[in-house]
Order: structure tokens, then C-alpha cells, then sequence
């Protein structure tokens, strides 16, 4: 071999080759993308802001299991290192340094090691989230690399030759090319359609500090509304799903996932994938609980969603919206947006919603409220006390937000103490009345963007009569409705929560609240305040200035978990095995707490219909309310 | 298979919003299921919605419940629906008329399909709950809810006109995609003089709306809960212990009533065996 061609110059050409043939099958793939809708993406800014979301947003999802992120920095930093390095040796007086080729030897033997990492997650017993199938041969591919990279590396570095060079060049050929081969539709996929995915990510304000959960309005007008088959996804989400590692993290952060309800975040995913490309090699995870398999025609113009098809439509109702997966996915996926586009085209073209959902969408659309209740009945909690209406008001500082919940009888208790609290404060402060008509954020989830639509443009209609300085409410989902979606349609407030005033009513000296430091209690975070707007300080501080003992549960924070009460998932109602508020509790009471302190009516609902509850549930401002009693 | 819908603007019951009633959506629901079952058979026809009134808006939603089509008559504000309707029917002879009992808002007396059938000279098929198609060709097999759950099943041939009981299977959902590409076809004013033939007169008063109490004959004031229940659905007590007799002799009849009123003691008890 040496005679006719020197190893130093085969052995950079075998890294060329590798970085051909990847792009020959990463172009294939690409093939496959086009076929989804438009996009606008900021090429330059995106392919510009790639290192930085790779080394800080992602590394801080990544970093969340330190032995992923410590393997991921040698292996895949070893990786490109040495590739890098060798691939420079095309250069003559590199490739005739003898200390050059120890330090890929270096570097390939980091790779080894790594390698070695990845292995240890498969073999001998692979962790139970991950994925098998073609994800199994992956450290066998990295090994016969990196372990042949080293042996040539230094074999040139020693200068010696001969009979062991081919060997070992055959190895890393082997190892390398077979990498290669793998970023179409193998494991190494993840790597190139994550860093494009980065680039041309569908919600760049993630990265940079804004929480961009808002759902993106749909138009209307459009020949086909939602998604029905891959192709009326946008190309650049098709590049999201092809991102995916199956590294399982979502499912095991996914509450319906965990109540045995028939879906699974990964599989949804590896479906959207599948869906695209008849060719997708089997899918080797846990499947959607209920065992069953994806069936149906494959293609980019196939049905994705029905009971013969890839996806079961009691997969796509059992979300509860709760972005948990979002929360945990390394490839910054967004799983939420793909089943809402996909319940879209059920809801608006096919009238496919569950069956108990249409009794709710119904009255939203027609009288304002999802149970068809008269508007003016959700002042009715508030009999006995003095609550100012808007329309008698001229202009106030605070516009109270009543919500959904007013009409429910436990979550009216906590308005009572919270309007009580105002009251003492001596806030200045009014309601709508009859005039707020619900934000329609469960027709959004459940798909029924037009309903959406017409109830924002009534509120912010009505909104656009009064004058207040801000807007505050109890119930978060009302909160992310009014703060983040709709601004898209003219209506721009400053939001706040309850728990965040009436911090700042304690603050401010305003409310003097005696300890009540006997209690014990641990906080439930509502998904749309901590996750959808990042929002966990301010009731933790609430709860501190009443001198609770405070307790964190496993899942808190950013990272709690769902009551179940989101998305529609309550009325649509789609059976599992266990219910997601009942383990919600039983996470609250591994804490040993005596109250969950809630900050929302859907927590509250859901988590007080857990029955044989160990503890209380109370919301924030009921626990403030008892405490600055306590002082009187 | 021809089956039209007849639609009214009907007024939500709570917001007032002007809306499809509920009857007769719940009708779409029936007509499209129809539909579908005669598909294979006798050749699909899409069920299509009529209505006749002064603004066809008020219907649009009809289209993304189910219809593809709506059929309109432009009429005076107070003006009679029942002779355009009729002339229109006629016309075009649809199998079956599908409409709600009642209407939602407005003047809902009722008497709407009742009236029309007189003036088809068709049958009318009051409170039905499910239709399909018969085991002969050209039958229809109703079924009709009697209240409390009991049904009558009715088999019919030729074309009827069918009133929807609340008991139907809810409405499908309302589809805004499917509302958008339905189409509401102006038939323009169908018999000139019938635009401004006024509603017959009908003495109406307006009240605000009251529950009335449920009156339980016989049931005790006394005693538990339970024992009221059973007695008013009787389980047990004065309802419990009557018997039907169908067409009987009327020895046998008289024996029962002797033998029920000994046994609630109005009749002192027989002295001897009877021979």
C-alpha cells in the first residue's frame, strides 16, 4: 500500500472520505426535509449563535445527568478533535511531524474512552430509557475508530510501519465510514440534525432568555388547517424531529407517560419521524403504554393521526400540554407545538375531538364559557363582599382577572381570601364582571384555534374600554393566555400572578403576616407559571414570609410535574392505568408535609379530587390570608 | 337517499347568542350517521340543510357540523316559513325531513313539522332518537324515545317527516374548516305571496322561567330517603303493587279489582273460600 501512495496521506483521506460520505447521506436526508412547508429562518444569525446554544442552552438541559455531559464532552470533543486534526494532515509538513501524529494519537485515545462511556449506558444491561436498535452498535462503531485512529496515529508517530499499518488503518476506516453511514437515518443523525436544528430552531427566543412557549397563531385562511401528514409540518420542524437522540428523557418526564395513558413523548416523536421516511429502520423504545404498535401507510403525504394509522388519536389527547418533555428534551424539541398542530387539523377540519371535549369547546364558542354558564354568575363567589366593576370604575391600578375558577366552589374560597387581601392592602382594583368572557386557552390546546381567536379579539375588544395600569389573576393559564398569546392579536398587558402582588404587597409593607411556623408545606408549581413563564420564586417567597417550614418535592420548579389539569386532558379524558393527580400527591406526600400550597384552579380541582390525600391543599393566598388574620 | 335538515335561528339558552339549536344539530348528527350506512347501498346522497328566514348567518354553523350544503329561503322578518317550505319540499321531494321537536328561541311552539306534514300530506314521526335504513329498500327503521328511556321502534316506507327527540346522540363537533368550504345556496324568495303571509296569531305571553316541583303520586311524606325513592319509582308502596291486564275477560277483571281492593282493605276480606 505504502508504495504507491503514503499511509500519512491515506489516512486524512479516510477522514475526507467520512466527512463525503456524511454529507451524502445528510443531504438525503435534507431531500426529505424539503418536502415539508416554509419557514422563515435567520440563517446567518442561527448557524452564527450555534456554538453558544450548544455550549450553554443545551449543555444546561445536558448537565441535568452529569455522567450524559461528562460523556459527551470526551467523546464527542475527542471525536471532532481528532478528526479535525487528522484531516489537517493533507498538509506535508504535518503529516511529516512525528509529534503532530502523537497528539491525534492523544486525541483518538480521548475518543477511545469515551467511547468506552458510551458503551457502559448499553452494555452489559442497557438503561432503561434509551432506545435500542441501531443505537446498540453505536459504541462498537466508535470503538473500532477511535482504537484504530490511536494504533495508526502512533504507529506513525513511532515511525514504524510495515505489516500492523493496513490493520489498523482498516479499523478506523471501518469505524469511521460506518459513522458515516449512520448520520442518514442511524444514531449520528442526532448530531447533524441537531446542530442544523439549533440554527434554524422554530423558537429562537428560547435562547435568548425569553420563555417562547407562547402557541403560534395559526392563519386562518390557510388551505389546510394543522397538520394531517408530515409534509404540512414546516421543514424546519421535520429537522427537529429527525434531531431526536431517543435518549428517553422526555418520557420519563412525561405525566401521562407515567399515568399509563397511551403516549410517550419518544415514540411520538420517533412516529413524526417515521412517518416521514417509509424506510426508518423499527423503532426500538418503550412503546405508548397500552402496547400498541404504529401501523398504517408511511409517507410524507400519509395520514399521521387515526385508529389505523401511525398515531392513535388517544395518543394526541392524553398530552396535558405541560411542556415537561420540552423541559427535558437535549435537542431542544418542541413536542407541544407538534401535537397542538396535529390537534388542530383534527379539531378544525375533521371535528374529531373526544367526545366529552365537544360539550365544552361548544358552549366556548357560543356562550363564552367552557360550561356554559352565564358570565354574570362568576362574580357570584364574591356574595358579601364589596367587588368594584369595571364599568363603574373609570381607571384602576389593578384589573382583577377572575378566571375560569370563580365558578367553582372550592377555588371561589381562595378568590374570597385573595380579594380580601386586596381589600386590606387597600389596592386599588376592579373586575370585569360580566364583561370577561374566558381567554379560551382550553379551545387553543384542544386545536380550536378559531374559537381562540374570536374570544381574544371579544376580550381584548372589551379590555381596550378600560384603562388599569396591570392586569393580575390567579389562574395562570388565564395569565399565559393574556401575557404571551395575545399580544399576537393587539392586545398587549403587563400580567402579573397573584402570588407575585402579593409578594409585593408584603414587600411593600402593605401586608403584615404573622408566622404561622407550626405548618408544614410543600409548594406545587402550576406548569404554565414555572415552566411557561418561569415564574417559582415569588410564591416560595410568599410562603417564606409566612414562616412556613417549606419542603421541595423531587419534581419542582421548572422541572415539577403536571396536576393533569391542563391541555384539555381533563375533559378529554383519555383512560389510563393510574391518574396523574393521584401520583402528583403521592409525591407531595413522600415529602411529609401536611399542606400542598397551590397557585392555581386547575392544581386545586385536580389535586383535591385525589382521594385518601394525606394532605391539605390550600393556595398561597388562602395560607397568606390565614397568617395576616393571625396578626389582627 | 335524500334527507333534508330543516334549520332555525335559535338563540343560546344562557347567552343568548344567536346559535344552531341543539335539536337540531343533533338531527345533522343523525342524517349524516344515515347517510353514511345508506352510502353502500342505495348511493350516496350528502344531507342538506333548509331553512327559510330573513338571514341565512344565523344557519352558517349548520356547515361545520356536518352539512356540505344549506338550502335558503329569503323571507320577511315575521313572515309564515310553513307554505315556502312546503313548496319547496315538494319540489324536491327529499326522503326524509329531518327537524327538531321544538325550536330554541323565538316562537317555538312545535307546531312547525306538524303543520308542514299537513301540508306534504306525509307522516310524521314525532321524538325519534336513531334512524336507519330499513331491511327493505326504500324503508326507514325510526326509533322513537317514549321518555324514561323506553323507545318504540317504527318502520316506515316512503318519504316522512321526523321530529328529533333531546335524547338523540349528542352534536358532532362544529368544524371551522368544514364551515368554511360549505356553501349556503340563496333560493330567493320561493312564492312571493308566501314572503309576507304573517304567522298565523297566537296569543303568546311572555314569563321568566320557572322550575316546577315534580309532582310523585302516592309518595310517602314519611320515613327515609330510600324508602321515598323506592316508592316513587316503585319499587315498593301503593305503585309496586299493581298489575296490568290487557283486554281482559271481564270476570277475571272483576276478580282483580275485588281482590285488589280486599287487599288495601276497602272490602272486608271473603268470609269463606270461593267454590
Amino acid at each position: 500500500m505504502t508504495s504507491f501512495m503514503p499511509l500519512t496521506t491515506v489516512f486524512p483521506g479516510l477522514i475526507w472520505a467520512m466527512a463525503a460520505l456524511a454529507l451524502v447521506q445528510a443531504s438525503r436526508r435534507a431531500a426529505l426535509w424539503r418536502v415539508g412547508s416554509a419557514a422563515p429562518v435567520a440563517w446567518l444569525h442561527g448557524l452564527a449563535q450555534v456554538p453558544r446554544r450548544y455550549l450553554v442552552d443545551v449543555h444546561h438541559v445536558v448537565a441535568r445527568d452529569s455522567y450524559a455531559s461528562r460523556m459527551h464532552a470526551v467523546v464527542a470533543g475527542g471525536l471532532l478533535a481528532a478528526s479535525l486534526l487528522t484531516a489537517l494532515a493533507i498538509l506535508p509538513p504535518l503529516a511529516g511531524s512525528r509529534a503532530y501524529w502523537l497528539l491525534v494519537a492523544i486525541a483518538f485515545a480521548v475518543t477511545a474512552a469515551g467511547s468506552i462511556l458510551v458503551g457502559a449506558r448499553r452494555y452489559p444491561a442497557k438503561q432503561k430509557r434509551l432506545s435500542a436498535g441501531r443505537f446498540q452498535i453505536l459504541p462498537f462503531l466508535l470503538l473500532a475508530y477511535a482504537i484504530g485512529g490511536t494504533l495508526t496515529a502512533l504507529l506513525l508517530a513511532l515511525g514504524a510501519g510495515g505489516i500492523a499499518l493496513p490493520f489498523t488503518l482498516g479499523l478506523a476506516a471501518a469505524g469511521g465510514l460506518g459513522l458515516a453511514f449512520e448520520v442518514r437515518q442511524g444514531p449520528m443523525r442526532h448530531a447533524v440534525a441537531g446542530a442544523l436544528h439549533l440554527a434554524a430552531h422554530p423558537r429562537p427566543g428560547r435562547f435568548e432568555g425569553r420563555p417562547d412557549t407562547a402557541l403560534q397563531p395559526l392563519d386562518l385562511e390557510a388551505p389546510r388547517l394543522g397538520a394531517e401528514m408530515p409534509a404540512d409540518f414546516t421543514w424546519n420542524r421535520l429537522l427537529s424531529y429527525d434531531a431526536c437522540v431517543s435518549c428517553g428523557r422526555c418520557e420519563i418526564a412525561c405525566p401521562a407517560f407515567a399515568a399509563g395513558q397511551p403516549l410517550n413523548p419518544k415514540r411520538l416523536i420517533q412516529d413524526l419521524v417515521a412517518g416521514l421516511n417509509p424506510a426508518e429502520p423499527p423503532y426500538a423504545g418503550h412503546p405508548y403504554p397500552g402496547g400498541r404498535e404504529g401501523q398504517g401507510e408511511r409517507g410524507p403525504l400519509a395520514r399521521l393521526i387515526g385508529p389505523d394509522a401511525r398515531i392513535h388519536p388517544d395518543t394526541l389527547w392524553s398530552c396535558t400540554t405541560c411542556r415537561a418533555c420540552v423541559e427535558e428534551c437535549p435537542m431542544m424539541i418542541e413536542h407541544v407545538d407538534a401535537v397542538v398542530s396535529l390537534r388542530r387539523y383534527q379539531t378544525l377540519e375533521r371535528a374529531a375531538l373526544p367526545e366529552k371535549a365537544i360539550g365544552p369547546v361548544t358552549e366556548l364558542r357560543q356562550a363564552g364559557d367552557p360550561g356554559g354558564r352565564p358570565l354574570a354568575a362568576r362574580t357570584d363567589f364574591a356574595a358579601g363582599l364589596d367587588l368594584p366593576l369595571m364599568a363603574d370604575k373609570a381607571h384602576v391600578d389593578v384589573l382583577l382577572w377572575l378566571g375560569e375558577g370563580a365558578y367553582d366552589l372550592r377555588y371561589g374560597r381562595t378568590l374570597r381570601a385573595l380579594v380580601r387581601l386586596l381589600r386590606r392592602a387597600n389596592v386599588d382594583f376592579a373586575v370585569l364582571g360580566a364583561e370577561e368572557r374566558d381567554t379560551g386557552d382550553l379551545a387553543r390546546r384542544l386545536g380550536d384555534e378559531a374559537t381562540f381567536q374570536a374570544l381574544a379579539r371579544e376580550n381584548i375588544a372589551t379590555l381596550a374600554k378600560y384603562r388599569f395600569t396591570r392586569i393580575v389573576t390567579a389562574d395562570p393559564h388565564a395569565l399565559h393566555a393574556l401575557r404571551n398569546e395575545y399580544p399576537a392579536f393587539g392586545g398587549h398587558y403587563a400580567v402579573m400572578h397573584h402570588t407575585a402582588l402579593l409578594l409585593e404587597l408584603i414587600r411593600a409593607g402593605k401586608l403584615a403576616p404573622q408566622k404561622l411556623s407550626d405548618l408544614s408545606v410543600t409548594y406545587h408549581d402550576p406548569c404554565y407559571l414555572a415552566r411557561y413563564n418561569g415564574e417559582t420564586e415569588a410564591p416560595r417567597a410568599v410562603l417564606d414570609a409566612i414562616g412556613l417550614s417549606r419542603v421541595e418535592m423531587a419534581r419542582s420548579g421548572k422541572r415539577a410535574m403536571c396536576c393533569g389539569g391542563g391541555g384539555g386532558a381533563p375533559v378529554s379524558d383519555i383512560p389510563g392505568e393510574r391518574r396523574i393527580p393521584d401520583l402528583r400527591m403521592a409525591q407531595a406526600a413522600e415529602t411529609g408535609a401536611g399542606i400542598v400550597a397551590v397557585a392555581c384552579p386547575s392544581c386545586t380541582a385536580m389535586l383535591e379530587g385525589v382521594t385518601d390525600r394525606k394532605a391539605e391543599v390550600r393556595d398561597v393566598a388562602e395560607l397568606l390570608l390565614q397568617a395576616v388574620e393571625a396578626g389582627r | 337517499m335524500r334527507i333534508a335538515v330543516l334549520l332555525s335561528a335559535g338563540r343560546h339558552p344562557v347567552s343568548g347568542v344567536v346559535v344552531l339549536p341543539r335539536l337540531e344539530a343533533q338531527a345533522i348528527r343523525i342524517a349524516t350517521g344515515l347517510a353514511q350506512a345508506c352510502g353502500v347501498r342505495d348511493g350516496l346522497e350528502a344531507p342538506y340543510g333548509l331553512h327559510a328566514g330573513p338571514d341565512a348567518a344565523a344557519i352558517a354553523d349548520a356547515l361545520g357540523q356536518g352539512l356540505a350544503r344549506i338550502e335558503h329561503i329569503a323571507l320577511g322578518e315575521d313572515a309564515d316559513p310553513v307554505p315556502a317550505l312546503a313548496i319547496r319540499l315538494a319540489a324536491t321531494a327529499p326522503d326524509l325531513v329531518l327537524a327538531g321537536r321544538r325550536g330554541q328561541g323565538g316562537g317555538e311552539s312545535g307546531i312547525l313539522p306538524y303543520a308542514l306534514a299537513a301540508l306534504l300530506d306525509r307522516p310524521l314521526i314525532p321524538d325519534v332518537v336513531s334512524v336507519a335504513p330499513g331491511e327493505e329498500a326504500g324503508t326507514l327503521r325510526l326509533n322513537q324515545s317514549l321518555g324514561r328511556g323506553a323507545l318504540r321502534r317504527v318502520v316506515v316506507r316512503g318519504p316522512v317527516v321526523a321530529t328529533v327527540h333531546p335524547d338523540a346522540p349528542p352534536p358532532l363537533a362544529y368544524a371551522f374548516g368544514q364551515a368554511r368550504r360549505g356553501a349556503i345556496e340563496p333560493l330567493g324568495t320561493i312564492d312571493p305571496a308566501a314572503a309576507d303571509t304573517p304567522v298565523p296569531a297566537v296569543a303568546r305571553e311572555e314569563r321568566p322561567y320557572r322550575r316546577r316541583p315534580k309532582l310523585v303520586k302516592g309518595a310517602p311524606t314519611g320515613g327515609s330517603a330510600a324508602e321515598r325513592l323506592k316508592a316513587a319509582t316503585g319499587e315498593s308502596g301503593s305503585a309496586a303493587s299493581g298489575r296490568l291486564l290487557v283486554d281482559p275477560d271481564p270476570d277475571e277483571a272483576a276478580r282483580e279489582i275485588l281482590a285488589y281492593l280486599r287487599g288495601i282493605g276497602v272490602v272486608a276480606p271473603a268470609r269463606s273460600p270461593r267454590g
